[in-house]
């Protein structure tokens, strides 16, 4: 900064200019997506469910299809990772929200429609457990300044036809972590 | 049925699970369901916890509570904050109630008698179908509905329901219905009514036998008025004086106790009033002349023969009167012998002749605990249906098969009753003698309101979804009236009792303060208010102008067979027995006598020594109208001619916790009504050891201390003087230069500790300080940590056995009380005393004890093996061993029996066997708020963090806060020159600092 005041004239065709400036570029930007398209993820059709890792759930519900192929946000699902300790399960009405409509000729969705029409919740398998006696605040570590992506502890989820346990979540994974970004190693951050 | 299974299941999978699951590590070995909501509840987002205001039906006192939900469940009752009465405090009956909605023996749904006598499931329709024809072939005046306080809508209810019927059949019913002071205000002032009574101005309490620290109107409101006023401020400090034959708790908070001769508080109140309008008349109203005459025939000299009271005491307590801004109160006992009402007028003309009826003696807004209920009510109706004069009997809220003297006999006249309809929620004394039980919601299922006083409006709503297949007796009462014709139902217009009561709302919304805003804001407006609270209105009252012909006449029941006198006290920790199924009130040691799980008969050292008995001996206790078997308590605090048994035990139903427990009192109590229509709680009685014994099933060690300093006071005259200074213990052994390196070393390792990882940088120290002077030793905080801190129960063996959990106690001590040497009790709460060099963190071999960055005693119960080195090296004994497998469903020993486990705080770790265990300053209630502080980008600001004991402690005695910061309360609190560290000489540095009990004393 010179600390010279522009006069309002000078300052219009200054701003005027960078306008077109930006625009060309973003212009420029564009057509080069247009040109070679990012390799959008399409989640397979067909996938032998015999051979995935995790635990079989009761409705063959895939990640890889909401959050790879849809790019659905973590958090329009597990909507408390923010807020809360615990992050969240999706109530069956939240499913329903979109396969109310979508889906129909789906099996897995049929499953779905089926529970919620008699009105029973369907029983999760939990993949990511924790002994009773750690408390892991979510939202700590969702909105930390390391930046912790849901990715670090899960593991690629949008990319699992079903899920699994990806990382060990012993304690000594834990604070290879926490030293790294030296964050509190006191025990009773989390045993209580 | 089955989306309720579901939901609960989904809550035990998200809450804290069974210890099973610790075993299983990191790893998905063992599958656990997670079980989603079908369509997710309005403001919950698990994890984070939802309050709901409601109001505490526990006690006619009328608290207001804040209930803290969890996915869906009640895990914890606090007290509302803007509540005019509690002012966000509550007492251990009130914590409580949460193991009234979870409790495992309640009834999980409709039951009605069988062919064979035994009680059987029966469907709602088919017991409304039962209902409605019997009350169909009967006529009106043979129908009799007994309730409990129930002061508001739905006492409205239930008096239209009979006036369609045709019946006046409606009987209130408390067994401590405050008949003696309403007949007394009646005689002395025309009015019958209770007033107000204002502990908030009054800095001079003078207390005949009221017991207003326990069970007396509203115990929280009084503690927490009473605690302010009694303090030191800059005028001087408050002064109570307790006249009652035996110490009760709160007699241990008064500074001065004076036990006359039983039954003798009119003649001292009177004579006390002869002396205040005599020398000290100035405050005394114009007409105080229509007692004039009478109080002139109690003059000291003779007063003092009768109560056995000296003369010069009695003028003392006169001048003290009248010099203070005072309040005299006839209650509790002093309320319950056959001349109580007696005592209760004389205490009236007291307060009248010293000025205090329109000062700290309001009337007007006429609280009403016992709403209008009388003994002789019971007595005329049970005398109706033993004559057969009863056809169908409803009984809602109230147990007169436990609650009235056996000889009563009641649950034999139940017999006579075609029909009796019982809504209790446990199977109580009375409901065991029922056709029908058709359970009702616990209050915290309840829509409902409650009006204990003029201008108190509290509301009550539903914290969750019912637990069990119960209904609300306005939802039923509702639809029997829709079933009962159109004469009756004609009367009704709303379904559902919710209806109902908006209804009752909507007429009286203009008058609440609601005007101009539409019915579904000042609804939701109230429910998060807790009610609508308007100032109470006041009445100046005058003497009656019959007053002067009134005559006094002292209990003359040691005319008896006995040769002691029994006094069958409310128990402050289950009141008139209500509180006996909650597991937590069973192991809460009693405030004076530390006794938990049972019955106890408190003796004077020197009567028992005549007995042959000693503690723990089983005493027979003999009336002429029964007889009751209990261990013996050796008291300093009682007369040598008299004995005391609480009431709230022995009873015969009542589920697992109380059924069988204890001595039943009411067995050794009159059943003929007293002139003022209540029933006598003093009774002749002789005693005899049945050569039996028993451990006492106290945690409580040595009632001594030994010269320690453990629990310390001093007197006002000392503060006055400046050389109020606590009891230092000195080690009086030199400390061997080696041991002197030994700590040198490990004090430079400390230091150099300071500098690495979490322990850099600055640090909060967490620390406690309790005011002595405040604490009345009602052990709300010890319920409180119970809650809390998912503590089980033990059970009465293993308080025997000394195995209790408790992380937080009362330590008790006695003082003096040995021949005519003064009687003072000291009073502690003992909790961790989170030492800066704590002894048990060094012996920890697997470092599960050790110290936290901020100054706390970490126990890492994961860590922890079990060794019980850390306890043994623990010189406060605040270090708590699992014995059992309380947490494992399959043991003997488990404490959470469904759906008990539903009160478990999801933030505390349920402890496993071998685990130790103990106060951590609520650890996770710090972390929580840590946790708060920084996602919002702010400090933590002092105050913020509340321990669970703080935040119930009726009498702001507990301060939390940071003692690295000079500014915070604590900090401020624990520089006080009455501050002291127990056993401080064992250099252990606790962060916790106790302020010496003051006690304003006076030389004769």
């Amino acid at each position: 900064m010179t600390g010279k005041v522009l006069p309002v004239a000078k300052g219009i065709v200054a701003l005027a200019l960078v306008g077109v400036v930006l625009y060309a570029t973003f212009h420029a930007v564009q057509a080069q997506q247009t040109q070679t398209p990012p390799e959008r993820f399409i989640a397979p059709v067909d996938v032998d469910t015999a051979g995935l890792p995790g635990p079989v759930q009761p409705i063959f519900y895939r990640h890889d299809v909401h959050a790879g192929q849809y790019e659905m946000d973590c958090l329009y699902c597990h909507y408390a990772a923010e807020v809360s300790s615990s992050p969240g399960l999706p109530s069956l009405d939240a499913c329903m929200g979109c396969h109310l409509l979508v889906g129909g000729g789906n099996p897995e969705v049929a499953k779905l429609r089926e529970a919620v029409n008699e009105g029973r919740p369907v029983e999760w398998v939990e993949v990511h457990k924790l002994p009773p006696f750690v408390h892991f605040p979510h939202m700590r570590h969702v909105l930390s300044d390391a930046e912790i992506e849901c990715q670090d502890c899960h593991g690629e989820i949008e990319r699992m036809p079903q899920v699994y346990q990806f990382a060990s979540l012993k304690m000594g994974w834990c604070l290879e972590c926490h030293e790294t970004e030296e964050a509190t190693t006191d025990c009773t951050a989390c045993h209580y | 049925m089955g989306k309720e299974m579901d939901r609960r299941r989904f809550l035990k999978v998200l809450g804290v699970t069974s210890g099973g699951a610790a075993a299983v590590g990191c790893s998905t070995g063992t599958p656990e369901k997670l079980v989603p909501y079908l369509v997710p509840p309005e403001n919950q987002i698990p994890g984070v916890a939802t309050y709901y205001a409601s109001t505490c039906r526990e006690c006619p006192a009328g608290c207001g509570v804040h209930v803290r939900v969890r996915e869906g469940r009640a895990v914890k009752v606090e007290g509302n904050p803007g509540s005019p009465f509690n002012g966000g405090k509550l007492c251990a009956r009130g914590q409580a109630s949460l193991q009234g909605l979870y409790n495992p023996d309640r009834l999980r749904g409709p039951m009605a008698r069988g062919a064979d006598g035994g009680l059987a499931p029966i469907s709602w329709d088919d017991a409304y179908a039962r209902i409605v024809e019997r009350l169909g072939s009967t006529a009106g005046d043979r129908v009799a509905f007994v309730t409990g306080n129930e002061s508001g809508t739905f006492d409205r209810l239930v008096n239209a329901w009979l006036t369609a019927l045709g019946s006046q059949g409606r009987l209130v019913f408390e067994p401590f219905g405050y008949e003696a002071l309403r007949y007394a205000n009646q005689q002395v002032f025309g009015v019958d009514a209770l007033p107000s009574y204002r502990f908030a101005e009054a800095r001079y309490v003078l207390s005949f036998g009221s017991d207003f620290l326990e069970t007396w109107i509203n115990p929280v409101q009084n503690t927490r008025e009473f605690a302010e006023a009694h303090s030191v401020t800059e005028e001087g400090m408050g002064r109570y004086v307790h006249i009652e034959p035996r110490m009760s708790m709160s007699g241990i908070n008064a500074d001065e106790w004076i036990a006359p001769n039983t039954g003798t508080e009119a003649v001292l109140a009177l004579a006390i009033a002869n002396v205040v309008l005599a020398d000290h008349g100035g405050n005394a109203p114009s007409d105080v002349f229509r007692v004039r005459q009478l109080l002139e025939q109690y003059d000291p000299e003779s007063a003092a023969g009768v109560c056995g009271v000296p003369a010069e005491t009695i003028r003392r307590l006169a001048a003290e009167f009248s010099e203070n801004s005072s309040l005299a109160i006839a209650g509790g006992m002093g309320n319950q012998h056959d001349q109580a009402h007696a005592a209760a007028a004389a205490v009236g003309i007291l307060n009248y002749v010293a000025g205090n009826v329109g000062r700290t003696v309001v009337f007007g807004s006429d609280p009403d605990p016992g709403a209008g209920s009388t003994y002789r009510g019971l007595a005329d109706l049970t005398q109706r249906m033993r004559d057969g004069g009863v056809d169908v009997l409803f009984v809602h809220g109230a147990n007169p098969a436990y609650n009235a003297p056996s000889g009563l006999g009641f649950g034999e006249a139940l017999g006579q009753v075609d029909l009796t309809v019982s809504f209790a929620r446990v199977l109580d004394e009375t409901a065991a003698h029922a056709d029908l039980i058709l359970p009702d919601h616990d209050p915290l299922e309840q829509w409902n309101d409650f009006e204990p006083r003029a201008g108190t409006y509290l509301l009550q709503q539903p914290v969750m979804q019912p637990v069990f297949d119960t209904r609300q007796t306005g939802d039923v009462l509702l639809a029997l009236a829709g079933q009962l014709g159109a004469s009756v139902a004609g009367r009704f217009s709303a379904q559902t009792y919710k209806e109902y009561l908006q209804a009752a709302w909507r007429t009286r919304q203009n008058q609440l303060g609601g005007r101009g805003v539409a019915f579904d804001d000042f609804w939701a407006a109230s429910q998060q208010a807790g009610g609508v609270y308007q100032p109470e209105p006041t009445r100046a009252q005058r003497l009656d102008r019959n007053v002067g012909g009134l005559t006094f006449s002292s209990w003359s029941g040691i005319a008896g067979s006995g040769d002691l006198t029994l006094m069958a006290y409310p128990s402050s920790v289950f009141y008139d027995g209500r509180g006996a199924s909650r597991p937590w009130l069973q192991e809460l040691p009693d405030p004076v006598s530390k006794i938990t799980w049972g019955s106890w008969v408190e003796i004077h050292p020197e009567t028992a020594a005549e007995h042959g008995i000693v503690d723990g001996d089983f005493v027979e206790v003999t009336s002429a109208h029964g007889t009751a078997v209990a261990p013996a308590f050796l008291y300093p605090g009682i007369r040598r001619d008299v004995i005391a048994m609480p009431l709230g035990q022995g009873h015969s139903e009542l589920g697992r916790y109380a059924q069988d427990r204890g001595a039943n009192v009411y067995n050794l109590l009159s059943s003929e009504p007293t002139e003022f229509g209540g029933l006598s709680h003093y009774q002749a009685v002789s005693i005899r050891a049945t050569g039996e014994h028993e451990v006492l099933a106290s945690p409580a060690g040595r009632s001594r201390q030994m010269g320690r300093g453990i629990a310390q006071s001093t007197t006002y005259e000392h503060v006055e003087a400046g050389d109020a200074h606590p009891f230092h213990v000195e080690h009086a052994a030199e400390v061997p230069e080696a041991i002197e390196q030994v700590l040198d070393e490990w004090q430079a390792a400390q230091d150099r500790e300071r500098a690495i990882g979490n322990y850099a940088g600055d640090h909060p120290r967490w620390g406690l300080a309790i005011d002595l002077s405040r604490c009345t030793g009602c052990s709300a905080c010890v319920t409180a940590c119970y809650s809390e801190n998912n503590i089980p129960v033990v059970g009465k063996l293993g308080v025997q056995r000394g195995r209790e959990m408790s992380w937080l106690r009362i330590e008790r001590y006695f003082e003096g009380g040995e021949g005519d040497e003064p009687l003072t009790v000291e009073i502690l709460p003992m909790m961790c005393q989170q030492c800066g060099h704590a002894p048990c963190e060094p012996v920890c071999p697997v470092f599960a004890a050790y110290h936290t960055s901020d100054g706390l005693n970490g126990q890492i119960y994961n860590r922890c093996v079990g060794t019980r080195y850390c306890s043994n090296n623990c010189p406060y004994k605040v270090r708590y061993f699992n014995w059992w497998d309380h947490s494992d469903e399959n043991s003997a020993a488990h404490s959470f029996p469904e759906p008990l486990h539903l009160q478990l705080n999801p933030d505390v770790t349920v402890r496993d066997k071998g685990v130790m265990e103990k106060c951590t300053f609520c650890v996770q209630r710090i972390r929580g708020k840590q946790n708060q502080a920084v996602l919002e980008d702010r400090e933590i600001a002092d105050g913020e963090i509340m321990t669970a004991c703080q935040q119930g402690c009726p009498a702001d005695a507990i301060t939390f806060g940071d003692l690295n910061d000079p500014n915070s309360a604590v900090s401020r609190l624990s520089q006080s020159d009455l501050g002291y560290r127990v056993l401080d000489g064992l250099n252990t540095d606790p962060g916790v600092t106790y302020l010496m009990r003051v006690r304003h004393t006076v030389e004769e």
